[in-house]
């Protein structure tokens, strides 16, 4: 038993460079204050890198797989990993240090995170560089590196199924990266189940730099709880407020897939490159089609009672095996946003991005912006090598997907992201190179949704979707985060009372409403601590242009476009509520001490 | 089944049936209401963990469910449900890619395999060898005092039936024999889909007694059209 109820109490910390792993204690403090998840990563994270400009591919950044405290432990939908590293994607307009970048963290679903706490450790934290091409067993407090020589190049399903024909035991459960990791796409995903991701910010590629393919864990233990019988109580109360519930039943239904009509009929989803708001041909690639066309099974992530993970099968040129999807993420970014309504076409994209181990969303947006840039004259065929990429074309994406992957002609320059390519093409392209800091936007389009802006705009690790739409929101999103739960149960108010007992239970600690946001405050105000250190300043926090010029010419929401005097005023008002100096966006003396950072300041 | 047009019988409607469907189907048509007659007939009539794998998600709420109960702690000098380590629990979730969960349960079987694979002689007085039928609850259980950890029982569930049984790493003897939690499996009542239920059955049903890998195959045939799973057996 640790000495903090709730947790082991220790990370397994792996060396790549020397080979040597050893358990290293967390301070019962930093449980308290950071809980734990995204937290806790980000507490590590700001520990292992002192200084800022480390480059995120080198064998300095630490990269972490990061339960919560629920994990491990049967609360419902506690399932999720959180990865959490620097990003080898962003960067601030201007900075002293040569690869300054964000904080990342990349949040998943299914069996992994659990399995880490059964194995007797509260996250794993990977440095150095393995010599050659490697991945990492971890059975309970067995640790071992073994060459991946043979898996070199293999796309995720095959490996999927090769790493445990390896291990000889299903119970390991994996995550490992694909070709594009392997070929340091910075925006390469950390793929598991095959059809489950820590897509965004570019973890694969830190994971790829680190010549590590995979890691498979295998446990028997669980950490125990403070306070046994309130801990059985409280779970009661969950399961009722969602087992067999229609909230939960709605999960089921459709998954997040609803989202691509019913967000298309608000005039809120990304469409032609975030031109538009609504597609008119929503409905061949939504929920209802996929479940009549698509879908076979429901399937849920570790004692989830939603299960909104759909697969399937499809047939026909583009037929196969479906992991995952359409979900409202891939769906658009890769059907609506480049205006594909082939299901099938767009089930094949999907599932080709994730064997190749690619982020779903800065994929759909950079070949979207290529569109634009191809339809617009800016670029030519021969720029594309001959991919005639036109709007709506499946194998024209089908064909840049593998190029990017690959790193192969303008595969090279378009793995770079949309940033890069704005500045390479040039001829106004900026307008509609659609990120924040580096990194892509996701499928929620703004131009009639103004908060959802805000989060783009001011999210820890460039344009995030997930971050929350106010201070407030942001702090308890950056707090659920790292407690191991996931987010879409917690859309039911129910759930709330239970979930903070729960927490309460298992940590000893008392966790109302107010200490939940207020932990979230803290780690949110870190990851703004280490952003700030980079370089990153308020004109950093800044949305494209095309928000501010190019209203909707159709839909529900036709004529909708951002108002840019409203934006910055809101920034202001956002940073005064958090304690930001609204100037330069530094989080100010007096807040950080509130918090109990200042200790940490730099 | 019968595919129904009038019903507007979806694609996916039709694949869900053929995979799954059998199971609950025939059970709960043919056994709820028949059972009273098989009986008569001299059949034994089988009780257990039915599992419904077009329900069955995968959460493994199950396991947790299992091992809460079958492994109660003592806290404040009472007895309460443990805190569901997975590891512990007698049904066991099989997962495959393509993406097929299999929940893996003791079946009851009337002619026990196990128990005929015991190597230690019965006993003059009860006539029980060391794995034996308990014959109040109907399960399986294990004298551990007795038992030699010879591993025929497990290699008997594993060969004949669903491979259940397994026996423990260090000392050989059986595990994970089903319980029934004294007559209301807990796994039933806590699965968030419904995917469990605690039904008579007969030995001839769809699936029955199979293990993991043979269910997973024929269900992943019905719904990807391929049932290739690698390499690993």
């Amino acid at each position: 038993m640790s000495s903090k109820a709730g947790y082991h109490g220790v990370v397994l910390s792996v060396d790549l460079s020397t080979g040597k792993s050893q358990k290293i204690p967390i301070p019962p403090e930093d449980f308290d204050n950071f809980v734990g998840g995204q937290g806790l990563g980000i507490k590590i994270l700001w520990d292992r890198l002192k200084r800022p400009g480390v480059d995120a591919l080198s064998p300095e950044n630490p990269l972490l797989f990061m339960p919560g405290p629920f994990s491990g432990l049967p609360v419902p939908s506690s399932s999720r990993t959180c990865v959490v590293t620097k990003s080898p994607i962003t960067a601030p307009r201007k900075s002293d240090h040569s690869h300054a970048s964000t904080v990342t963290y990349s949040n998943m679903g299914g069996f992994f995170g659990p399995e880490i706490r059964f194995a007797g450790y509260d996250g794993i934290v990977i440095t150095g560089k393995a010599p050659a091409l490697s991945y990492l067993v971890i059975d309970d407090a067995k640790v071992e590196i073994r060459d991946a020589g043979k898996f070199k190049g293999m796309r995720t399903d095959a490996f999927d199924r090769a790493i445990l024909e390896e291990l000889g035991d299903r119970k390991f459960k994996t995550v490992y990266i694909g070709p594009a990791g392997e070929n340091l796409v910075p925006y390469s995903s950390i793929l598991h189940t095959a059809g489950r991701a820590a897509g965004r910010g570019g973890s694969g590629c830190v994971m790829g730099s680190k010549n590590l393919k995979a890691i498979a864990v295998r446990g028997t233990g669980q950490p125990g709880v403070a306070d046994h019988a309130g801990f059985l109580s409280a779970l009661e109360k969950a399961r009722k407020v969602l087992n067999g519930s229609a909230y939960a039943k709605s999960w089921a239904e459709q998954g997040t897939a609803r989202g691509i009509v019913g967000n298309s009929k608000a005039g809120t989803e990304s469409v032609r490159n975030y031109r538009e708001g609504t597609f008119s041909e929503a409905e061949k690639i939504g929920g209802e089609a996929a479940r009549r066309d698509v879908w076979v099974r429901d399937i849920a992530c570790y004692c989830c009672p939603l299960a909104c993970k759909k697969s399937g099968m499809t047939r026909g040129k583009y037929g196969g095996v479906v992991h995952d999807g359409p979900e409202y993420e891939t769906g658009v970014m890769l059907g609506s946003n480049l205006l594909i309504s082939d299901m099938a076409g767009l089930l094949k994209a999907i599932t080709t991005i994730d064997d190749l181990g690619l982020d779903q969303i800065s994929t759909g947006n950079v070949i979207g912006f290529l569109m634009e840039a191809y339809e617009r004259g800016m670029i030519s065929r021969s720029f594309l090598d001959g991919i005639d990429l036109k709007w709506g074309s499946v194998d024209a994406t089908l064909a840049m997907i593998e190029k990017i992957a690959a790193k192969e002609g303008v595969g090279a320059l378009a793995a770079e992201g949309v940033r890069a390519l704005a500045w390479q093409i040039g001829k106004g392209s900026e307008k509609f190179a659609i990120h924040v800091k580096g990194l892509e936007l996701a499928a929620h389009n703004i131009q009639a949704n103004p908060p959802r802006g805000l989060s783009y705009a001011t999210a820890s690790r460039g344009a995030c979707h997930m971050s929350g739409d106010s201070a407030a929101m942001q702090n308890r999103r950056a707090m659920l985060d790292s407690t191991g739960m996931c987010f879409f149960p917690t859309f039911e108010p129910a759930l709330e009372e239970p979930m903070l007992s729960l927490l309460s239970a298992i940590t000893g600690r008392t966790f109302d409403k107010a200490e939940f946001e207020k932990t979230g405050e803290r780690i949110f105000n870190l990851e703004k601590m280490f952003n700030y250190r980079e370089g990153f300043r308020r004109e950093d926090d800044r949305l494209p242009d095309r928000f501010f010029e190019d209203a909707f010419t159709v839909g529900p929401k036709k004529g909708a476009v951002l108002d840019r005097d409203l934006f910055e005023t809101t920034l202001t008002e956002y940073y005064r509520e958090r304690g930001w100096d609204p100037k330069t966006s530094s989080p100010e003396k007096v807040k950080l001490k509130e918090l109990g950072l200042d200790g940490l300041s730099s | 089944m019968k595919a129904n047009d009038e019903g507007g019988y979806s694609r996916r409607q039709f694949l869900k049936g053929c995979g799954l469907g059998a199971g609950s189907l025939v059970l709960l048509g043919q056994f709820g209401i028949h059972s009273a007659a098989w009986a008569l007939s001299g059949e034994p009539v089988l009780k257990m963990v039915l599992v419904d794998y077009s329900k069955c998600t995968g959460c493994r709420t199950c396991e947790t469910a299992c091992s809460a109960s079958n492994h109660p702690v003592p806290v404040g000098g009472k007895e309460l449900p443990g805190l569901g380590n997975p590891y512990y629990a007698n049904i066991r979730l099989h997962n495959f890619n393509p993406d097929v969960d299999v929940a893996n349960v003791c079946a009851m079987c009337a002619d026990t395999p196990c128990v005929r694979a015991c190597r230690v002689e019965p006993d003059g007085e009860t006539g029980r060898r060391a794995l034996y039928r308990d014959e109040a609850t109907h399960t399986i259980r294990n004298d551990s005092a007795r038992c030699i950890g010879c591993r025929s029982c497990a290699w008997a569930c594993a060969s004949q039936r669903t491979g259940t049984i397994s026996p423990n790493p260090a000392t050989g003897k059986p595990e994970r024999m089903c319980t029934l939690c004294g007559g209301d499996p807990q796994c039933v009542k806590k699965c968030p889909f419904s995917a469990l239920s605690y039904v008579e059955v007969r030995n001839n049903r769809k699936f029955y007694g199979q293990g993991p890998e043979k269910i997973a195959a024929q269900l992943a045939r019905n719904w990807y059209g391929t049932a290739d799973f690698g390499g690993l057996k």
